[in-house]
């Protein structure tokens, strides 16, 4: 009897209710993590953006092949040749035609306006656009170099300038006469 | 009423003692003392916005130089004292250059204390633009955070109204025919009035529950409460089905004792009907 | 007489049952979506010490940051309590807190400090969880970040991710790059890579030690795979043509690639050592930005075959792919959260660039930010925070956090550095 009185006040104690509380952590930390080097990149230091683009002059004197007109524009999202660009590349079909021994690299790009690397392919796509049309002059890919190098360079204020036109364009440069 | 006698004392004890424990927990079992419940206290707190600005020195002004009136000399007399005029002249001489000297000199700091005036009048005019250009940031920056903010605050009610409608369809489908335009008397209780209360008290606590501690899926889970007539809690909620995820439990039992008191009717006909209730949630609503 | 008093008994016990079954029911459907509120006082500093900063703002920060938690106020408020024995839980209540911090720094040795907390529910009036750690002086930011962590873990239920990393591209000297990494809340900036030419891309292994990111040092994108800790890196990936979008598989040992080998870009699978090559996909369209399910099993992507770019899904087994975002013209950038549940991206919504969230159950569409130019946005490791680049007036672009629940923006104290390209590195267990 005296037994079970003693239980139940046991169970009843119990289940007064237990307070929770996390058990003591003593730990000491990770060592600091040891000191970051930096690092330059190493081998080719890689020259600059603009690759020695060669004067006009020596490029027979045609104001189609002037070193102003050697941007080609899209529209935005857009990797399509537009038609008026068309006698302008026609020209430089026919320069590299005749020039066997010379070399040239489309250079896309793209504007500001959404991710690195999806801009980076948009650019890749404006550059071969180019590069299938002087194919269709005639050109031979051996002479044709093509690379992209999507938003960049671009202009982050364009927005708020409204000239990111000027951004979305291939560039022509020609590496070997 | 005939006694029936006992066949030993041993039984007797054991089963007075087993009515006892009967009568003990049904008695707690109907009067579990609030004895957590304290009514709050409104202390008073002094609560800053900023810590107290220093009062600014006030720096003290320079005097302007006060013109000091020469005294004119009187005339001395010529011939015998020529040479001491001619002496005097020399020295007059070297005075006034000393003194030109002086002057010069004094002239020369108090222009390069002007300088250093102006050149301080300059830092704190750029000091200024420069807060006001970071102010202007500032205040840019603060612009565009609250307009995201209440963007984001748009968004939520969107989502809140949608929810809201789709509750008003669940309870349109709780809702007994009766309640149409007339108010049925069932059982000695209005049940028009006690769905009113029950609308009442689920939307105050729905507005605490805190969803987002019950992830994604479509959980439910229980709670049982027992309420005084003053809308608060009697005793603590208790969980009859849990929801598997502790944070939710958790959250769910916080929502129903934040929403302290509950709005509950006068009438103790009501009232009855209300004091202890069955809450089921589905946080994430339903499929 | 025995069986008599028994039946009295049960019929007692079930009358009284019988009342109780006479509940009413009432039906709560949803909630509100609200941040917690919580008082985090100043640690009170024991010993001889110096100033190492105030631990309670390292916490306020991370659990303010993650949207759930409202950091109050507590300035002006009457004397810090000691222990939960000294605390007035009417005057926090008053204040409308649900749970209060408290802690101590005991200065052990020279440079050394032991620091306890307790974590305290205001409703239930008690102690809920509570902790102690040793370390250095310069680890009073570290220790903060833990004791968030465990308070995160407590009270959510998730993983606390505000003891992980970051990593992010800065460009300085206007033409200058460096790939940074930085404690998730900005702090202890460290560079891994300095160049002339840009940096993009980078992408922490699942084991946190090493980070894959593509560098245009060689005037045109190739891969590197760079050990943190030893700043050692291998050229993983310098096929003719581009060279991009590294994507490192769950279990650590592949990586999905984008290479224009074939003049087009397209999605790749590569080992960890640059071996076995596979083209995974075959399309005339641009198909890049690889991001894998956590189980391993489908790979996202971004493609352009419907027009603009959209989000299709690659299964590794069945080969098939599936189109996954209908809203809107032009989606890009994906990622999946650690369950797989919640689809990050970046969306063009009424000509601004948005951050944008896609429930993969129910495909209802979130917009999380506001524009006009953000980009590039990832998950933190539990889910419940992305960090994202947008642009500020003028020409600096900017990173901050923004919680799912949308609740809390927060820009990274990174000052006047121009940065992008941001990646979240893992939970560390």
């Amino acid at each position: 009897m005296k037994k079970s009185i003693l239980l139940t006040a046991l169970l009843g104690a119990l289940l007064a209710g237990c307070a929770s509380t996390e058990l003591q952590e003593a730990q000491p930390l990770n060592p600091p993590q040891p000191e970051l080097q930096s690092m330059q990149a190493d081998d080719n230091q890689g020259t600059a953006y603009t690759s020695p683009d060669l004067n006009l002059q020596e490029l027979r004197g045609n104001p189609l092949l002037a070193k102003d007109k050697r941007g080609i524009y899209f529209d935005f999202n857009k990797y399509v040749v537009k038609q008026e660009y068309m006698e302008v590349i026609q020209a430089h079909a026919k320069y590299l035609n005749e020039t066997p021994a010379a070399n040239m690299k489309i250079q896309g790009n793209t504007d500001y306006r959404g991710s690195h690397e999806y801009n980076l392919s948009l650019g890749q796509k404006r550059a071969v656009a180019v590069k299938e049309a002087l194919n269709s002059f005639g050109v031979d890919d051996s002479q044709i170099e093509t690379v992209s190098y999507g938003k960049e360079y671009a202009n982050l204020d364009c927005v708020e300038q409204n000239s990111c036109g000027e951004d979305r364009r291939a560039d022509v440069v020609y590496t070997v006469e | 009423m005939k006694f029936i006698k006992l066949e030993n004392n041993d039984e007797l004890q054991a089963n007075l003692f087993s009515f006892a424990i009967h009568l003990a927990l049904f008695l707690v079992m109907i009067f579990s003392v609030g004895w957590q419940t304290k009514t709050p206290y409104y202390g008073e707190v002094e609560l800053w916005d900023s810590v107290p600005v220093q009062k600014k020195i006030n720096k003290t002004q320079a005097t302007p130089k006060k013109k000091i009136k020469q005294k004119q000399n009187t005339k001395v007399q010529k011939s015998a004292e020529a040479k001491a005029k001619a002496k005097a002249q020399k020295e007059a001489d070297i005075k006034l250059k000393k003194k030109k000297a002086a002057e010069k000199k004094a002239a020369e700091k108090k222009a390069k204390k002007l300088k250093k005036q102006k050149a301080i009048k300059e830092l704190k005019k750029k000091v200024l633009k420069q807060e006001k250009i970071d102010k202007l940031k500032k205040e840019m920056l603060e612009k565009e955070k609250v307009e995201r903010l209440q963007q984001q605050i748009i968004e939520q009610q969107k989502i809140e109204k949608m929810q809201a409608e789709l509750r008003e369809s669940e309870l349109k489908q709780q809702k007994k025919p009766a309640l149409e335009g007339e108010d049925e008397v069932k059982g000695g209780v209005n049940t028009g009035e006690l769905n009113k209360y029950k609308l009442l008290i689920q939307q105050k606590i729905q507005q605490n529950v805190n969803q987002q501690l019950c992830g994604l899926d479509y959980i439910t889970l229980e709670f049982r409460i027992s309420l005084m007539p003053t809308g608060e809690l009697l005793g603590q909620p208790k969980m009859t089905k849990s929801s598997k995820i502790k944070s939710c439990d958790d959250a769910v039992e916080r929502a129903i004792i934040q929403s302290q008191p509950l709005p509950l009717p006068i009438d103790s006909g009501l009232f009855s009907k209300l004091k202890n209730l069955e809450l089921k949630f589905h946080p994430n609503g339903v499929e | 007489m025995n069986k008599f008093l028994h039946i009295i008994f049960a019929g007692f016990l079930f009358f009284s049952s019988s009342v109780i079954h006479a509940l009413e029911v009432i039906e709560i459907l949803g909630g509100k979506a609200s941040q917690i509120p919580i008082a985090v006082m100043p640690f009170k500093s024991f010993g001889a010490q110096k100033d190492i900063g105030k631990i309670n703002s390292v916490i306020k920060g991370d659990l303010g940051r993650s949207g759930l938690f409202y950091p109050l106020d507590t300035r002006g408020v009457a004397a810090s309590p000691n222990s939960d024995k000294e605390v007035n839980f009417s005057q926090w209540k008053s204040l409308e807190a649900q749970f209060l911090i408290i802690g101590r720094i005991d200065f052990v040795q020279k440079e050394k400090i032991k620091v306890s907390w307790s974590l305290i529910d205001i409703y239930k009036q008690q102690t809920i969880l509570s902790g102690e750690y040793v370390g250095k002086n310069n680890q009073i930011r570290a220790i903060g970040h833990k004791v968030s962590d465990k308070v995160y873990e407590r009270l959510t239920g998730s993983k606390g991710v505000f003891h992980t990393k970051i990593a992010f591209v800065e460009k300085y000297n206007n033409q200058k790059f460096k790939l940074n990494i930085a404690d998730y809340d900005g702090y202890n900036i460290t560079s891994l890579l300095d160049s002339k030419m840009p940096i993009i891309s980078p992408r922490w292994s699942p084991d946190g030690k090493k980070i894959a990111y593509v560098s245009f040092e060689k005037e045109k994108p190739v891969i590197y795979i760079q050990e943190i800790a030893t700043g050692k890196r291998k050229l993983l990936a310098n096929f003719k043509g581009n060279n991009s979008a590294p994507a490192w598989s769950p279990d650590g040992k592949r990586l999905a690639i984008v290479l224009t080998y074939s003049t087009n870009s397209q999605i790749y699978l590569i080992n960890t050592d640059g071996s076995d090559v596979k083209r995974l996909i075959r399309s005339r369209s641009i198909t890049t930005e690889p991001s894998w399910s956590p189980d391993g099993k489908e790979i996202y992507y971004t493609s352009n075959q419907g027009g603009g770019p959209q989000i299709y899904k690659f299964n590794l087994e069945s080969s098939e792919v599936s189109r996954v975002t209908f809203e809107g013209k032009y989606n890009l950038y994906p990622s999946l959260s650690y369950d797989g549940k919640l689809l990050l991206y970046l969306t063009q919504d009424q000509g601004k660039f948005k951050v944008a969230l896609q429930n993969l159950q129910s495909n209802q569409v979130l917009k999380l930010t506001k524009g006009p130019l953000d980009e590039a946005p990832v998950f933190a490791p539990n889910g419940h925070m992305v960090l994202f680049v947008y642009k500020n007036y003028g020409k600096t672009t900017k990173i901050g956090t923004v919680s799912i629940n949308g609740l809390k923006i927060d820009p990274l104290p990174l000052g006047s550095r121009q940065v992008q390209e941001p990646a979240w590195g893992p939970i560390k267990n």
